[in-house]
């Protein structure tokens, strides 16, 4: 880890509509996520987390200031940051398998055919899905669709995933499943992360560093903390304990 | 085979309760008995004469919904993809639709004669409104989190258009179809009663003329008929065809 500079975030402001109705979400947000980070952005709903992330896919842009991705501005939504939803139900294409959603996204990507079988082989395997291959979204409980909706990112080998609430439906016995499962991914894999939460207890099981973030209007990272703990975390464990408490006063 | 018994008996009282208010509550000559209305059906089936009309209104509805269908498919997608078609057209058809097939008929007769061509307008206008709305918002409602999603894979406008917003929509857009055919059955009748010299409708406009209730019967009871076998069919080529399309409305 501590790679190069991948994602950097200077001065970046947000507003929405016009004159009078006009809101500022984001006030001047600088951040800079190195290669092969995992990053977590936690802070209370409406706090303009997603309008980040939103902004660091391209999907939104910024009315001030600049997001460069390897050195060069953003400008709408890259093959190399891959969104990742809560909502993987609506996210999947539920008229497909789970191996034709992954095959969609290789065939967009134009992946050459004959890599396909292989490829989808590996991230199906990756994930667990390989004996469900053949099922629809529909026929798969929420933390399988969220499996695919990794493997299918994984597929198109992006460098960066950015991660909105992809937990925050699940029940908890499975969600940390899922911790358990995305960490696995992340160190086989290297991929940059940038997890956006706002669950304590989930940011300091996860991330390298958490910026904390202020109830908008006009929201800034307040805070960033380096959670150097070797993982798997025990929240019980005295020193990700005081962690937990210090991130649990800052937001109070 | 339940649900079958019970659709026979629901049909076997219809026909006991048709019996009763024929010869006792009313007479047989306003509402002639089953028996009777099967004894003028046969010689009608026998010299093809029912098929004759059949055939025509049938092949009036089919031009008239397919060319409605395609126009308004074509149409409705554009109104729900491209915003300045929708805010130039939407006032136009939001005022059109009230306009129902039979209004259209006396200006349809002027405009177009008794032939077919002015049949296959008036379906064609009673199919166009209902599929148009339908494909309309069909294709605004194609969920943003699927289309982001897609583009972050690499897909380009068009990929993302045609495998992605249109396949989202087809649920709507065959709700819309099914709707429409139903109601083309309806509106072929008024057009044959006031504008045709076959078709169902003017058999039994001409039977209403020599005063002939079981030739009406037997008239009405056919449409009642066609309407459900094409509904029914129309329902089994859609499960066979589109499925997969139509199977996950349940999921979200």
């Amino acid at each position: 880890m501590g790679g190069s500079v991948l994602l950097a975030v200077r001065n970046v402001r947000k507003s929405f509509g016009e004159n009078a109705d006009r809101y500022l979400a984001l006030d001047g947000i600088n951040l800079e996520i190195s290669e092969g980070e995992f990053v977590c952005l936690l802070g209370p709903s409406g706090c303009g987390k997603s309008t980040l992330l939103n902004i660091l896919a391209g999907f939104d842009r910024a009315s001030e200031g600049s997001v460069d991705f390897e050195g060069a501005p953003v400008r709408g939504a890259g093959r190399d940051r891959v969104m990742f939803f809560q909502d993987a139900g609506a996210a999947l294409l539920p008229w497909l398998s789970a191996e034709e959603n992954v095959r969609f996204a290789l065939r967009v990507r134009k992946v050459s055919k004959a890599e396909w079988p292989t490829i989808i082989d590996k991230v199906l395997t990756m994930v667990g899905l390989k004996e469900h291959s053949r099922k629809f979204p529909s026929q798969l409980s929420g933390g399988m669709r969220q499996r695919l909706q990794i493997a299918r990112a994984l597929a198109v080998e992006p460098k960066v995933l950015l991660m909105d609430e992809p937990f925050g439906a699940l029940d908890a016995l499975t969600r940390r499943r899922m911790h358990g499962f995305l960490l696995d991914i992340w160190q086989r894999t290297g991929k940059t992360i940038v997890f956006v939460t706002h669950d304590i207890a989930e940011a300091v099981t996860l991330a390298d560093r958490i910026c904390i973030m202020s109830l908008g209007p006009g929201s800034r990272i307040t805070e960033v903390i380096p959670v150097a703990l070797p993982r798997p975390r025990d929240l019980a464990d005295p020193s990700a304990a005081r962690i937990f408490k210090h991130v649990e006063k800052l937001l109070a | 085979m339940r649900a079958a018994g019970l659709f026979a008996g629901s049909i076997i009282v219809a026909f006991a309760v048709w019996q009763f208010l024929s010869t006792v509550v009313f007479n047989p000559f306003l509402i002639p008995p089953p028996l009777v209305v099967f004894k003028t059906m046969v010689p009608m089936i026998e010299n093809g004469e029912i098929f004759r009309h059949v055939a025509i209104s049938l092949a009036r509805v089919g031009v008239g919904f397919i060319t409605g269908c395609a126009a308004a498919i074509v149409l409705g997608v554009m109104l729900g993809r491209i915003k300045l078609v929708n805010d130039l057209l939407d006032p136009v058809i939001e005022l059109l639709r009230y306009l129902s097939p039979t209004a259209m008929i006396p200006i349809a007769v002027i405009w177009f004669g008794i032939g077919e061509t002015s049949k296959y307008f008036l379906i064609f206008w009673g199919t166009f409104f209902i599929v148009l709305i339908n494909t309309t918002a069909g294709v605004m409602r194609a969920p943003v989190i699927r289309q982001r999603a897609a583009e972050c894979l690499g897909a380009s406008e068009l990929q993302i258009f045609l495998l992605v917003v249109i396949p989202s929509a087809a649920p709507y857009i065959v709700t819309g179809m099914r709707i429409a055919m139903a109601s083309s059955f309806m509106s072929i009748i008024p057009a044959e009663i006031l504008a045709a010299d076959s078709g169902i409708g003017f058999l039994l406009q001409q039977s209403s003329v020599l005063l002939q209730t079981n030739r009406i019967f037997v008239a009405l009871l056919t449409i009642c008929v066609l309407g459900f076998v094409s509904d029914r069919l129309f329902r089994i080529v859609v499960d066979r065809m589109l499925s997969r399309y139509m199977s996950y409305i349940s999921l979200t």
